[in-house]
């Protein structure tokens, strides 16, 4: 291994224990103090995913994910550590109901008097595709459940292990106060692999070790400022390391890393992407100090591509106004109560893997800009504007330029605006009238307070879509139907992801492409009902969890819910 | 993915509840608890179908040499012969030892 940060001589590196060969609980334990630690919904408690019985995947009684409980340096702590060896790390119902549980906990014991950090081992490759939406909407909880938490106490992310942090987690990774990584470790959202089956390999080679390295690997990320601190695998190394971070405790509000829209706005415009650089010339174009670049900032205020698509025709009927363009891909219009926003098609965009209305860097740029423009400009006012996100999406953008600047970055500041916005008050808003898939929806839609759909087979919610996820889970596209039939999670139907318990309106329209006067009317009202509820309702994403699809169909998140709070309140402190 | 279940005589008694491994491919967790009788039942789930002969003779070995009582659960993705008996004599070991400390 050659690093130049990990400096230590051969006697240390024989005499190092490792902590990425550990499995979950033993890397959880190296992090805590000795003393009196607590795993909470641990293997005997039995919320195994019920999900993967059915499909015929031996499930793992406590479905990959241990929390512990306890203190670093005597300081309060929970851990959710990611167990690797079962299926891939992959955030299923179960585990990540339990992540998202324990980061909320672990806010109420901060907001009563005990802050307590929250450290997360991230050894991940994304959603779980067996449990797809409830995967997907799991990982959008725990990113809101992470950006509830770090104005309170820390919450560290480490990335240690060979696995890395991949898909949606990569965005709560993002989303950390400080990330701690190990040479080893990587960090993108599309891994190699995926991005090599979506775009072919002269996208990416994925069996190119050294270019994966170069553009996922924790020297790299480190180097261009989106990880803070690189460590060597070595235990006592990483849990100084973390003692560290969680003594520095919560920065101010607006300098965390996915609050910096200006430092994303600025890199973005240094970069090229028709004559990107080498990860190398990144490093020197962007280094590791997490500022602007001086005389590089966004071009705003272009004209928006003219392609039509169905997220610009939702926009337009339901604000009753010319949209105007943010970017090129991204459009807004904006009521006399609420702005309206959606990623659209733009067949020149200069990152040639955003082009068909993919949500890539300088979409979630641009979202995360206009929301926050949105939040500044009402700050005084008590009835603040509502802000609407219509999403039509192919899925996030599949490219290596996205990867080498860090789209799990990009995303991470879109989701970390819609989040402050919700907070602030501004009532949040999806509506799904076209495709809504993977990293995209996560971008733009899913930390929305309301969710409504169009009920049409041309709308589809999904963690990816049907063909990738067959070749990923080892099926053909056939078997992978027959299972959606039965197993709710799994479906491409609009209809039955409206049965999860985060659909709060499936709205039917006569024609979704060319809707009549009837159907623009109904879905204004929806829309409208939605806001008023939205903002009358709870501002976290609480609502997810008791509604009445959330009753029926996630009955294990509610269980874990239940049992994990029970557990802590027992538990006293710690 | 099959569904297996055994039961062997056991005249002794684990110490504690006992969890050991990972449903990592070639391996598997292994969940000790503990049962009224002196018996073994055994449920194995396993990613790897047809191998019920093969799961009854190592287990049967294994509860000769440790007639460890108890409601014993296998998750299994496709360890070996010898990963299983390894994994078992561990949790065996960590049950009955005299260190508490298992989780």
């Amino acid at each position: 291994m050659t690093s130049g940060v990990v400096t230590q001589d051969w006697q240390q590196i024989l005499a190092r224990r490792s902590f990425l060969e550990g499995d979950a609980l033993d890397r959880a334990a190296a992090l805590l103090d000795p003393d009196g630690f607590r795993v909470l919904c641990g293997p005997f408690d039995r919320l195994e995913s019920p999900w993967l019985e059915p499909q015929g995947i031996v499930p793992q009684a406590d479905d990959g994910v241990v929390i512990a409980r306890g203190t670093v340096a005597g300081r309060p702590a929970v851990i959710a550590s990611i167990e690797q060896g079962f299926q891939g790390g992959g955030t299923g119902e179960v585990s990540g109901a339990k992540t998202s549980q324990a980061l909320r906990l672990a806010a109420e014991a901060s907001r009563h008097g005990s802050p307590t950090a929250a450290i997360l081992l991230f050894e991940t490759g994304g959603v779980r595709l067996q449990e797809a939406n409830l995967g997907l909407n799991a990982v959008a909880e725990i990113c809101s459940a992470v950006l509830d938490l770090r104005p309170l106490a820390p919450v560290i992310g480490v990335v240690a292990g060979e696995v890395g942090s991949f898909g949606g987690m990569s965005i709560a990774a993002g989303l950390c106060t400080r990330l701690i990584i190990t040479p080893q470790g990587r960090i993108g959202l599309n891994g190699p692999a995926v991005i090599e089956q979506e775009a072919g390999i002269d996208e990416f080679d994925s069996s190119d070790r050294a270019l994966i390295w170069s553009i996922d690997g924790g020297e790299q990320r480190t180097a261009i400022g989106l990880a803070d601190k690189l460590v060597g695998d070595d235990r006592d190394l990483i849990r100084a390391a973390v003692l560290e971070a969680v003594a520095a405790g919560v920065p101010p509000a607006g300098t965390h890393r996915s609050e910096r829209i200006d430092v994303l706005g600025s890199r973005l415009a240094s970069l090229d992407p028709k004559n990107a650089p080498a990860p190398q010339d990144l490093r020197r174009l962007w280094g590791p100090m997490f500022e602007p670049i001086d005389g590089a900032s966004p071009a705003k205020a272009a004209t928006s591509s003219a392609t039509m698509s169905r997220g610009r025709l939702w926009l337009s009927t339901l604000a009753a106004t010319e949209p105007v363009a943010v970017i090129p891909s991204v459009i807004r219009a904006d009521t006399d109560d609420a702005t309206y926003l959606a990623v659209v098609p733009d067949p020149e965009n200069p990152f040639h893997r955003a082009r068909n209305g993919e949500v890539g860097l300088t979409e979630s740029w641009a979202l995360a800009e206009t929301i926050d423009e949105v939040v500044s400009a009402d700050t005084a006012l008590h009835m603040k504007r509502a802000v609407v996100a219509v999403v039509d999406l192919p899925s996030q953008a599949y490219g290596r330029i996205e990867e080498m600047a860090g789209l799990h970055h990009a995303i991470a500041a879109a989701v970390d605006a819609y989040h402050r916005a919700r907070n602030a008050g501004h009532p949040t808003v999806a509506i799904v009238v076209g495709q809504a898939l993977s990293g995209g929806f996560l971008a733009h839609g899913l930390q929305a307070q309301q969710i409504l759909a169009l009920d049409d087979p041309g709308v589809q919610i999904h963690a990816m879509h049907k063909s990738a996820a067959a070749r990923i889970t080892l099926r053909t596209v056939d078997e992978l139907e027959k299972l959606a039939e039965t197993v709710v999670p799994l479906s491409y139907h609009v209809r039955d992801w409206a049965q999860l318990g985060f659909c709060d309106g499936l709205l039917p329209v006569s024609d979704a492409d060319a809707p009549t006067a009837d159907d623009v009317s109904a879905v204004r009202h929806a829309v409208d009902a939605a806001i008023a509820a939205a903002r009358s309702g709870p501002r976290d994403l609480s609502n997810r969890l008791e509604s009445p699809g959330a009753l029926q169909n996630r009955k294990a998140s509610r269980a874990i819910h239940d049992v994990m709070s029970a557990q802590w309140h027992d538990a006293g402190a710690p | 993915m099959q569904t297996l279940r055994y039961r062997f005589p056991a005249d002794r008694t684990a110490r504690r509840r006992t969890h050991i491994g990972v449903v990592a491919s070639g391996d598997l967790e292994v969940l000790l608890d503990e049962a009224p009788n002196d018996v073994a039942q055994v449920r194995v789930r396993t990613s790897v179908d047809g191998f019920d002969t093969v799961w009854h003779a190592t287990l049967e070995r294994f509860f000769a040499h440790t007639p460890l009582a108890g409601r014993w659960e296998l998750n299994d993705f496709g360890a070996t012969p010898a990963v299983v008996t390894l994994r078992l004599r561990q949790a065996a070991e960590a049950a009955t030892d005299d260190q508490a400390g298992a989780q």
